[in-house]
């Protein structure tokens, strides 16, 4: 698939004027490692695997690489853009141990630093559809507010961006047809048309949404569609899921918001997880505008898009987890070849933290641990497709220098835990454990008292109570904890850009 | 391995934070320093406690006294008097306790009241010869304590069983 934008050198590792045999040898060392047949688990291995035979089989043909060489040389002579992916693991030496043991990862994904400033003159282009709700429930104040940040996005958009808004309750409506924006005020008076009805079936609102969007499809554009819905849909949640993945293939992403209480947050994060998108709870209507433009800002700032990474961790290596935690926190699942990350901002990097599981009895010396490999669409070069790979390795001593984790994935886990652990808090209490449910919101109390959180504290303390004695949690706890806590991720720092 | 030291939570070798209760393992205070929730929280523990303390506007205590066919039915009022009622003594209490041999039994004339607040109840002792005992501890006079659905109270040796209906 990547074959243009992949380089067969870096794939199999070997220099530029590597000789056959030494391109035989790197072939059979990386195969080695990440062949389906030992990698039953790990889809990621599977996609690496065909990548390396590509380049292998481009570089053993020397008919091939004699083309591929000149070709390289001309397209060097272009300005290309690139990004690039660092990893840094928890630590760079680890004791052999006769049991298994943890080693975290950060992978970052960092734009060309050219296009900071670049990005500035240029905007992307924009492919945004809204789909949004108006279900009885939205009456009064949400969709008013809905209406007023929708038409602040009309205002915010510029010509030659495409917008299609759609609007569901138990049926579809496509109130703005796909079409390059140019009489804005025209498309504000089809927004202040709506009015609340009916009820909530997301995947026909989201099916006909997604529609619109792939009208427009594009390469060079942000392709983006942005759900808004403040109720729970039922029986179409698989339905909708499918629809994300395919249209995750085509490069489309979902960002999926959810207003009020009511909605189903485990849905709405898989749906957005799945397709490289954010899912966010916003409490009040009133916060509605602002996050809706601060959104649609994040995506015209858009450097690559369609940005995913797969990890092939060795075959005795685990990935237990990853967590996206920049530029929007959100937990990604590792069941997929590949982590859908969507779109590198010119001015914000990609950060993912994996943990990954080694085994017992290591034996001494250098070993790699997993391959990691980031791929996405630079909008604005000639041959969009460009991928970056990071082989990571660590020694393996009796008596390694003491180091310190390095702050950054301190810092990060930290916050994590705090997710995790109200995480755990939920899960205890899905399997029936009360008892379990109540000690670790408890825990998680007493953490986000000591960082100085004080509000999440009583938050956490209340819903602790509240689980003792009615063995459930309020709807508004639930979600106030699982997204506080993820947005703790952020830092105060960044807490005005990342909304 | 690492014991947590917070919560001595296994952890694998190489996890920083520990994954039951979130201490730092790397360095990092395993003592928290204590500190107090406001009050937002502490109201709440209250109202949770609550259940069989709480005592409705028209509810009423069904008082079971022990060796009695019957039980003593109580309205209660702001306070409600137990005790015994005598020729010789200008005090009457509302609940006399006379026919349950309350003389024999060591209760005094004016022995304990119970009081009624917003909506719980407290029993206090009003000084009395043989004392006042919740749920098998006396109290001390003049001090009220909260009243709970199936408490037991005794009276000198009359011993009662309280029940809100």
């Amino acid at each position: 698939m990547a074959v243009t934008s992949l380089d067969p050198y870096t794939t199999l590792g070997v220099p530029k004027d590597a000789s056959t045999e030494e391109i035989k040898a790197a072939y059979r060392r990386v195969a080695r490692r990440l062949h389906p047949d030992v990698n039953q688990n790990n889809p990621g291995a599977g996609v690496q695997f065909q990548d390396v035979t590509v380049a292998y089989e481009l570089l053993i043909d020397s008919e091939r690489r004699r083309t591929y060489d000149m070709q390289a040389l001309r397209r060097h002579g272009g300005e290309g853009y690139y990004f690039s992916l660092r990893v840094t693991p928890s630590k760079r030496a680890i004791v052999p141990l006769p049991e298994p043991q943890v080693v975290y990862l950060l992978a970052e994904i960092l734009p060309d630093p050219r296009a900071r400033e670049e990005n500035l003159k240029r905007e992307s282009r924009l492919n945004l559809t809204l789909v949004l709700d108006h279900s009885n429930s939205m009456n009064g104040t949400r969709l008013d507010k809905v209406k007023v940040a929708a038409h602040q996005i009309i205002d915010q958009l510029s010509e030659g961006d495409i917008l299609s808004v759609v609007t569901f309750n138990d049926r579809a409506e496509v109130i703005i047809p796909a079409t390059p924006v140019d009489n804005k005020n025209a498309l504000k008076a089809k927004i202040s048309m709506m009015n609340a009805s009916g009820g909530t079936e997301i995947f026909k609102g989201l099916s006909a949404g997604v529609d619109q969007n792939r009208r427009y499809l594009g390469p060079r554009l942000v392709n983006h569609v942005v759900l808004l819905t403040d109720g729970n849909t039922f029986g179409d949640q698989d339905n909708c899921i499918e629809l994300a993945r395919k249209a995750a293939e085509q490069g489309i992403s979902i960002s999926a918001m959810g207003l009020g209480q009511e909605w189903n947050d485990e849905f709405l994060d898989q749906l957005a997880s799945t397709t490289g998108g954010t899912s966010s709870y916003i409490n009040s209507a009133s916060a509605v505008v602002k996050f809706l433009n601060n959104h649609v800002r994040n995506l015209s700032n858009a450097f690559a898009e369609r940005v995913r990474l797969s990890i092939a961790p060795d075959p005795d290596v685990r990935l237990e987890s990853a967590f996206k935690l920049l530029p929007h926190p959100q937990p990604l699942t590792v069941d997929e070849a590949y982590l859908q990350l969507g779109s590198l901002q010119a001015n914000r990097s990609i950060a993912v933290l994996l943990q990954v599981q080694l085994p017992a009895n290591l034996p001494l010396g250098f070993r790699s641990v997993a391959r990691l490999v980031a791929q996405g669409d630079i909008l604005v070069n000639q041959n969009q497709q460009y991928q970056s790979l990071s082989d990571i390795s660590l020694e393996v001593n009796e008596n390694p220098p003491p180091e310190d984790p390095p702050p950054v994935i301190l810092d990060a886990l930290g916050k994590l835990t705090l997710y995790r652990m109200q995480e755990r808090a939920q899960e205890a209490l899905a399997s029936g454990d009360v008892k379990e449910a109540t000690r670790r919101l408890e825990n998680l109390a007493t953490r986000l008292l000591a960082m100085g959180e004080e509000e999440l504290a009583h938050q956490a303390r209340a819903e602790a109570r509240r689980v003792a004695h009615t063995s459930n949690l309020s709807d508004a706890g639930r979600k106030t904890l699982k997204y506080q806590t993820r947005f703790l991720l952020l830092g105060p720092s960044n807490e005005d850009s990342s909304l | 391995m690492i014991l947590c030291p917070h919560c001595g939570y296994k952890n694998l070798e190489g996890v920083l934070f520990c994954e039951e209760c979130g201490q730092n393992l790397k360095g990092g205070n395993a003592v928290l320093p204590t500190k107090q929730l406001d009050q937002a929280a502490n109201e709440l523990a209250a109202k949770a406690t609550w259940g069989t303390a709480r005592f409705g506007q028209d509810a009423s205590i069904i008082m079971h006294i022990r060796d009695m066919p019957s039980p003593v039915i109580i309205q209660p009022a702001k306070k409600t008097i137990l005790g015994r009622a005598d020729m010789n003594s200008p005090q009457k209490p509302d609940i006399d306790l006379s026919p349950y041999g309350a003389l024999d039994k060591g209760v005094s004339r004016i022995h304990a009241a119970i009081m009624r607040n917003e909506d719980t109840l407290t029993l206090v002792d009003m000084g009395s010869a043989n004392g006042t005992h919740l749920n098998g501890q006396r109290l001390v006079p003049d001090q009220p304590r909260i009243l709970r659905d199936g408490d037991e109270i005794r009276l000198g040796k009359l011993v009662a069983h309280i029940y809100f209906k």
